[in-house]
């Protein structure tokens, strides 16, 4: 059964290879062998998903003596179902959506290949494996976004996602290297089984080993998972077609969430780097989602929201919630790959209506509709304090007691307060008819997603890693010390608390009109629509690079 | 004696400012095949000549080899016409030979890892040459539409002579990030970054000469018959770089 794997990665590089012999005899309905294809890897994926459930373990498929091993185990099986999943409903879509683009097989062939070498990543069992398909990730993505070829706009954003890919592999390349030298073989399970023996026997340089390519491993991550810094190409890429937009922000961009967990028994020696993963997808997570607020355009929203969620899903690995996140990169393959299929359609319905509320007059006088209001601020706040941290509380207490006993759980439930809370103050903005009833199902469905959420996390967590001892080292690992611990809640607590406060005084005193606070705003309106100047620096370090080159080319008379 | 033969060595195994010997040669060499013997059998004398030499390479040479191959690496980056490219990147490469010495059998096989892909793109800039006059980005614009079989090869081809995983050259970076030299921080981050340039440099080039709309029309594109050698070609490149990760890794 395990040899099944070997299936559900053949089966998409053979359409692939069948799409590319056929296309001229077939034309359009090339795309059928495509569809057919991926189907079948789907329902081979599930099957194997349903096998690992019901007999849980891992197994090593060898291909090759040095390299080519693949893993089946839970985390291949869960992500080989989501790949292939989320790759067949592109498929689908693309069958209509491509019809009347140039290049019909080319996309549909760069589909497969994709396909099958995503699955090949989330199964790789050896460093090399994993190095190749971690690399050739940017390789298509690039040829993808680059699919009209008379776009000099298209390959420009396409090289620049390239270039950060390419970025993003050298770390690997160090770590899996640094890994050879240190226990002389490419194997995963060898390397993770020898760490867990003599972790703290190796050193390089004086640094110790697990805690150097540990390090590596997480940069790699945060460049493919656009963390802060290398989060440029992410937002850029909406000149390729949409669906290789919904591709990319549904799938690919979350490898790096996918990486820490394969690499998970190399994060648990070295609990430093877990500190430094959550700083990083904590500071992006809340840039991402500044940016994200000041944007115009549609998919530019979206770009940066995926920014904001691999940060909270970076940050998530940070606190030792490893099976979170990768319940959580589920979770946003689905709900990104929605909206990216769906925001040609609401662009289009924009067109006709742009959707912006009226003023209170003109609903009022010319509309004949009563008035929209506001709830008082004082019950508001309160409200904001008090329900989410309740129903948090509850679902957490009823799912897992033991829960806060972890500070890693105390961390996101702090986080998931603050969203709570945050989503409460929104609609003590909002203007609305009938504010009682937005507001009761904005609470209803927070209940349901947090209960969701932790339960299913919860399943996940076993699912993964069924061992309790594994489970309770990562958390420890992502610990610092307690009382540090409960000052900095504390601390953080009261600064948020106490900007929501000044908030809702700010608007009861019309602070908003004075003259210090329309510059303050300007200016940081500036900074944030130029994306904080970040693209600007690299395309003017590029620019010089080059320019030097050609200097130094003319110097040396071209030789 | 060895320090003499070190430094003829130098000039097939390209180390600055004696690789510009290389570069004028490859670059008066028009012939496609002339270069694609000239790329195959350069690095090989000079491998020859290392085996030959009684003592140890002495270590500074590996840190010249290191500076040359990041400044070719560099250079290419500006370029814009594709022989040249193929110079530059070859001498980068091959310059890596220094830092990854390894017993005579493997060093040749890890220096014809570099130069296999690199041939392949010679042959091929040929067809460009033929057609236009130049391999240059400034006559071959567009060639996505203008010559679309000839556009899908050298893409191939651009990311074959990048080390893009799977092809030779990759497995022979590799080695060569494995020998004790490049255990040191400096040799290691130094081949990524040569890497990393190399690709900038390939990409650069691949959309000047692919993408956008055509510069000339009624371009006659490759036939299939080329087509399908160049492709097979391609596969055979590789199943060699397969072959060479299990030997080399």
């Amino acid at each position: 059964m395990e040899r099944l794997i070997l299936a559900v990665i053949a089966l998409p590089l053979m359409t692939a290879l069948l799409t590319h012999l056929l296309a001229n005899r077939l034309g359009r309905n090339v795309a059928r062998i495509s569809i057919t294809g991926l189907t079948a890897t789907f329902v081979v994926a599930a099957v194997l998903l349903w096998h690992a459930i019901s007999k849980p373990g891992t197994h090593e498929i060898i291909l090759g003596q040095t390299w080519g091993h693949l893993l089946y185990d839970p985390l291949s099986a869960v992500m080989g179902l989501l790949v292939s999943g989320i790759s067949l409903i592109v498929h689908l879509y693309s069958r209509r959506y491509m019809a009347e683009e140039a290049g019909y097989a080319r996309f549909f062939i760069l589909l497969g290949l994709m396909t099958a070498n995503l699955l090949i990543l989330v199964a790789a069992g050896d460093l090399i494996t994993l190095m190749i398909a971690w690399h050739l990730i940017g390789v298509l993505l690039y040829l993808l976004l680059g699919q009209d070829t008379r776009s000099p706009s298209a390959y420009r954003f396409g090289f620049w996602t390239l270039f950060t890919h390419r970025i993003g592999d050298l770390p690997l390349v160090l770590a899996a290297v640094l890994l050879f030298n240190a226990y002389g073989t490419w194997s995963l399970s060898e390397i993770f089984q020898a760490l867990s023996t003599d972790s703290s026997a190796k050193t390089y340089l004086g640094m110790s080993l697990p805690d150097l390519t540990a390090g590596l491993v997480a940069l790699s991550a945060f460049i493919r998972s656009a963390q802060f810094f290398a989060h440029t190409w992410l937002p850029y890429t909406m000149s390729g077609p949409t669906l290789v937009s919904a591709l990319m922000h549904a799938g690919i961009v979350n490898s790096g969430g996918f990486l820490i967990n394969r690499f998970a028994p190399l994060f648990v020696e070295s609990g430093d780097v877990l500190h430094a993963v959550f700083v990083v997808g904590l500071v992006t997570a809340i840039i991402g989602s500044v940016l994200m607020l000041t944007q115009h355009d549609v998919k530019k929203a979206l770009g940066y929201s995926t920014m904001g969620q691999m940060g909270f899903m970076i940050m998530e690995c940070g606190v030792g919630a490893f099976s979170l996140a990768v319940y959580h990169l589920i979770a946003h393959d689905l709900f990104k790959g929605t909206l990216f299929l769906s925001a040609g359609g609401i662009i289009g319905e924009a067109r006709k209506d742009d959707g912006v509320p009226k003023e209170d007059l003109y609903t009022f006088v010319v509309e004949r509709k009563p008035a929209r209001q506001r709830r008082p601020w004082l019950l508001m706040a309160a409200i904001t304090l008090a329900v989410p941290g309740i129903i948090l509380f509850l679902a957490h207490y009823l799912v897992e007691q033991a829960f806060f006993e972890k500070q890693g759980a105390v961390v996101l439930l702090f986080f998931g307060w603050i969203t709570g809370a945050q989503l409460i103050f929104a609609t003590h903005r909002m203007r609305t008819e009938n504010l009682t009833r937005l507001f009761t199902l904005i609470l209803v469905s927070f209940t349901v997603v947090v209960l969701g959420y932790t339960l299913i996390a919860h399943a996940f967590d076993l699912f993964l890693y069924p061992d309790p001892a594994f489970r309770a080292r990562i958390y420890e690992a992502a610990g610092i010390d307690l009382i540090f611990f409960d000052l900095l809640v504390v601390l953080v607590t009261g600064v948020i608390v106490l900007g929501w406060l000044f908030t809702y005084y700010a608007e009861q005193q019309r602070l908003t009109e004075r003259s210090w606070y329309h510059e303050l705003r300007r200016r940081f309106y500036r900074a944030i629509s130029r994306e904080l100047y970040v693209s600007d620096a690299y395309a003017w370090l590029s620019r010089q690079l080059i320019a030097g080159a050609n200097r130094v080319n003319t110097i040396m008379r071209w030789h | 004696m060895s320090l003499t033969l070190y430094l003829i060595a130098g000039l097939f195994l390209p180390l600055f400012p004696l690789s510009m010997l290389f570069n004028q040669m490859f670059a008066r060499l028009r012939h496609p095949w002339l270069r694609v013997l000239l790329l195959l059998a350069w690095p090989q004398i000079g491998v020859l000549l290392l085996s030959q030499a009684a003592a140890p390479v002495p270590d500074w040479f590996a840190g010249w080899a290191l500076l040359s191959a990041a400044f070719y690496a560099y250079r290419a980056i500006a370029l814009r016409e594709v022989g040249l490219w193929i110079g530059y990147i070859a001498t980068s490469a091959w310059a890596l030979l220094w830092i990854g010495v390894v017993e005579p059998g493997l060093h040749h096989l890890l220096a014809l890892g570099f130069s296999l892909p690199l041939a392949f793109t010679a042959l091929l800039t040929g067809f460009l040459e033929q057609r236009l006059g130049a391999a240059h980005t400034a006559l071959g614009g567009g060639m996505a539409i203008a010559a679309p079989r000839f556009a899908g090869l050298f893409v191939v081809a651009v990311l074959a002579a990048v080390a893009t995983p799977l092809f030779p050259n990759f497995f022979s970076l590799l080695a060569t990030l494995l020998s004790p030299a490049s255990l040191s921080p400096l040799f290691g981050l130094g081949l990524m970054l040569i890497w990393l340039l190399w690709t900038w440099s390939g990409i650069r080039l691949l959309q000047g000469i692919v993408v956008g709309s055509p510069v000339r029309n009624g371009l006659q594109d490759l036939s299939m018959t080329a087509t399908w050698v160049y492709s097979a070609g391609f596969v055979g490149l590789l199943l060699i770089g397969i072959n060479m990760g299990g030997v080399l890794l």
